[in-house]
């Protein structure tokens, strides 16, 4: 067992540090403020491959091991969360179905155009009544000839607001949802696919996360992903890749806030002192990298089982769910530190506090983590 | 095809400086490697032309075996193939052996070179002095402080910026320019290109002895220049507080600062005072 990043891990790291300092970095709290997509940025990101990290290169990707994947959506997110959501939804869970469940077809159409960066991917499975319930899914798609006609509307679409491909969780029976639900590959300028306004959140505002409308939507049925009826398992496979990712954003956005304090802490006087000589800010520091790393661990550990070719949903499930508490923890304990300029737009961490919450909410609830792990602990010979 | 060697340096990353401030010095052992930025210059400059003209670059660096990392980084970004020259017995070199070692080593594995490319100086120690004596070493001619280049049929065309003057040069080759980091942005490094410069990459890594160093001519051994300090320069500040009435206190203000109030308002107040 060796706990030393390899070279290329650092290398990686290193590159896109830098690229995320230099290019990010300047207008992350922008971006954030006017909740503006930097499609500059997006423009210089495109032909350095972040948009087909691990994608084959036959595709267009760069074939990124997992564990370099997890180090880019981390460091981006250490810069601009938002960008890293970004990155990593469209990387995960708009590419990776394709990769997986596609046909030889379907990948030579639609992957090109994503790992160029030339269609931003987004998942759509949330409707108003239906999330972490995958069975009430309303949104509908009917076998007409050789199409499918798509009805409904999926709400909370990270990406939404500027996706060129969308794949849309949809039933093709309604009386028997589980048995029939399906992916089906829509692209912007499909008719009866518009995009709605772009939610007021909380976090993550530079990424445009919105409403998708599908109404009298006709697709050939080429863009169904596998058969009707492997809505759920490709979903739910999508899911566990997509949780890395999440984890691995979240882990960025603690580093973030980390890093911050602990420069700031240096610098703040009280009492003619640094406030990091007072014991109960360096019981602070102590706890925010202890958990960091045990985090970071955990992702890894995930990362590298998924590598090895073994079932991670369970390992991805707990990086997940450890690695967005210690997001939301950390966020919160570094606003502390910081007092009232904490709280002030002036700071970043007051960016990286409200942007920590969602991440125990999506691509499954801290209270779905703990399912999926209970399940997999129960299933255990003790 | 023009074959072309760009030689790069791995440096601490100035963001992650760690500094020991109670001696004043860089504690390298901490410090975490990049690509010096001029060598980042000096490596775009061969890209473009390989990208015009076509060619062959290798990148060339010695270092401790970490180093290696910058070699990968120039292969990611379209270098050829790397060079690693790496031995506890180099370290230690001050510039000249430094010249000395790597133009042996670019004689022994770079054969049949016709521009070799160097970054003007390092972030480091910013001698700038191994890239022209490098061209004595191997005896052809060299430019520097370079800020743009283009090369045509066995001649390079430079362009520098020298005491306020915009000089346009050539050179025939073989030849040896240092690049500044005026007109080469560095790019950034794409992913792809790393995925394959480490899945697959022509490294080949060298000691003293399979380049055939004379021994008593290399790392600290042979180096003549010996670092005595280095320091980090700390500037004082003391408070001065002027007291008494106003018209008071800005006489004194005027007798203390009249050059430099003078200097911001661009007026000769010791004349103006004496003229009345």
């Amino acid at each position: 067992m060796d706990f030393n990043p390899c070279m290329k891990h650092k290398v990686v790291r290193k590159a896109v540090r830098m690229f995320a300092e230099a290019e990010l970095g300047p207008i992350a709290h922008d971006i954030d403020r006017d909740a503006r997509f930097p499609r500059e940025v997006v423009e210089k990101m495109r032909p350095l491959n972040f948009f087909g990290l691990q994608a084959p290169k036959a595709y267009g990707g760069a074939e990124i091991d997992t564990i370099s994947y997890a180090i880019v959506i981390e460091e981006i997110s250490r810069i601009s969360a938002a960008v890293g959501l970004c990155l990593t939804v469209h990387n995960s869970v708009g590419i990776y179905p394709i990769v997986s469940f596609g046909t030889e077809e379907q990948k030579k159409r639609f992957l090109p155009a994503m790992t160029g960066g030339e269609r931003i991917g987004a998942f759509c499975l949330t409707e108003a009544n239906a999330g972490s319930d995958a069975d009430g899914v309303e949104t509908v798609a009917v076998r007409d000839g050789n199409d499918y006609v798509i009805n409904g509307t999926k709400i909370f679409v990270t990406n939404g607001g500027v996706c060129g491909t969308a794949l849309i969780f949809a039933v093709t029976d309604t009386q028997n949802p589980q048995r029939s639900a399906g992916v089906f590959i829509v692209e912007k300028g499909n008719p009866g696919f518009a995009v709605g306004e772009i939610e007021d959140l909380c976090g993550m505002r530079a990424n445009p996360v919105s409403s998708l409308f599908l109404e009298e939507c006709r697709v050939p049925e080429t863009n169904l992903l596998g058969c009707p009826g492997d809505g759920l398992k490709i979903g739910l496979a999508t899911l566990d890749a997509g949780r890395i990712g999440i984890a691995a954003q979240a882990l960025g956005l603690a580093q973030a806030a980390f890093e911050d304090s602990v420069r700031y802490s240096k610098e703040r006087q009280q009492f003619k002192k640094a406030i990091s000589s007072f014991q109960t800010i360096q019981n602070y520091l102590a706890d925010m990298a202890t958990e960091i790393d045990a985090a970071r661990l955990l992702l890894y550990r995930a990362c590298a089982v998924r590598d090895a070719g073994r079932p991670f949903g369970a390992e991805a499930a707990m990086a997940k769910l450890y690695c967005s508490a210690t997001a939301t923890r950390v966020t919160n304990t570094a606003v502390q530190i910081h007092g009232g300029y904490g709280y002030s737009k002036e700071y970043d961490v007051e960016r990286y506090f409200r942007d920590a919450k969602v991440t125990e909410i999506y691509e499954g609830t801290s209270e779905v983590q703990r399912m999926v792990i209970s399940r997999a602990v129960l299933a255990r010979r003790t | 095809m023009l074959k072309m060697v760009v030689c790069i340096k791995q440096v601490p990353m100035v963001s992650e400086l760690p500094w020991d401030p109670a001696t004043g010095t860089l504690q390298r052992d901490l410090a975490e490697g990049m690509m010096n930025p001029a060598c980042r210059s000096a490596l775009d400059a061969a890209l473009r032309i390989k990208e015009t003209e076509g060619g062959e670059i290798t990148a060339i660096t010695m270092g401790p075996p970490m180093a290696e990392e910058v070699l990968r980084e120039a292969i990611a970004l379209g270098a050829d193939r790397g060079v690693l020259l790496t031995d506890r017995k180099m370290a230690g070199a001050d510039t000249s052996v430094t010249s000395n070692t790597l133009a042996r080593a670019i004689e022994k594995a770079c054969s049949g070179f016709e521009l070799v490319l160097y970054g003007f100086s390092t972030s480091d120690s910013e001698t700038a002095q191994v890239g022209p004596q490098l061209a004595e070493e191997l005896d052809i001619p060299g430019v520097a402080y370079v800020d743009e280049i283009e090369v045509s049929e066995g001649t390079v065309r430079m362009r520098r910026i020298s005491d306020h003057f915009l000089e346009t040069l050539e050179m025939d080759l073989p030849g040896i320019v240092t690049v500044t980091t005026g007109h080469y942005a560095p790019r950034h490094v794409p992913l792809g290109g790393l995925q394959a410069a480490f899945a697959a990459a022509n490294i080949v890594s060298l000691d003293a002895a399979a380049v055939g160093l004379d021994p008593e001519w290399i790392g600290a051994k042979g180096s003549a220049t010996k670092i005595r300090n280095v320091y980090s320069p700390t500037a004082g500040k003391k408070n001065i507080v002027l007291t008494g009435a106003p018209k008071r206190i800005v006489e004194q203000l005027f007798e203390r600062f009249d050059d430099k109030i003078g200097g911001a308002i661009g007026k000769d107040l010791k004349t103006d005072k004496n003229s009345k």
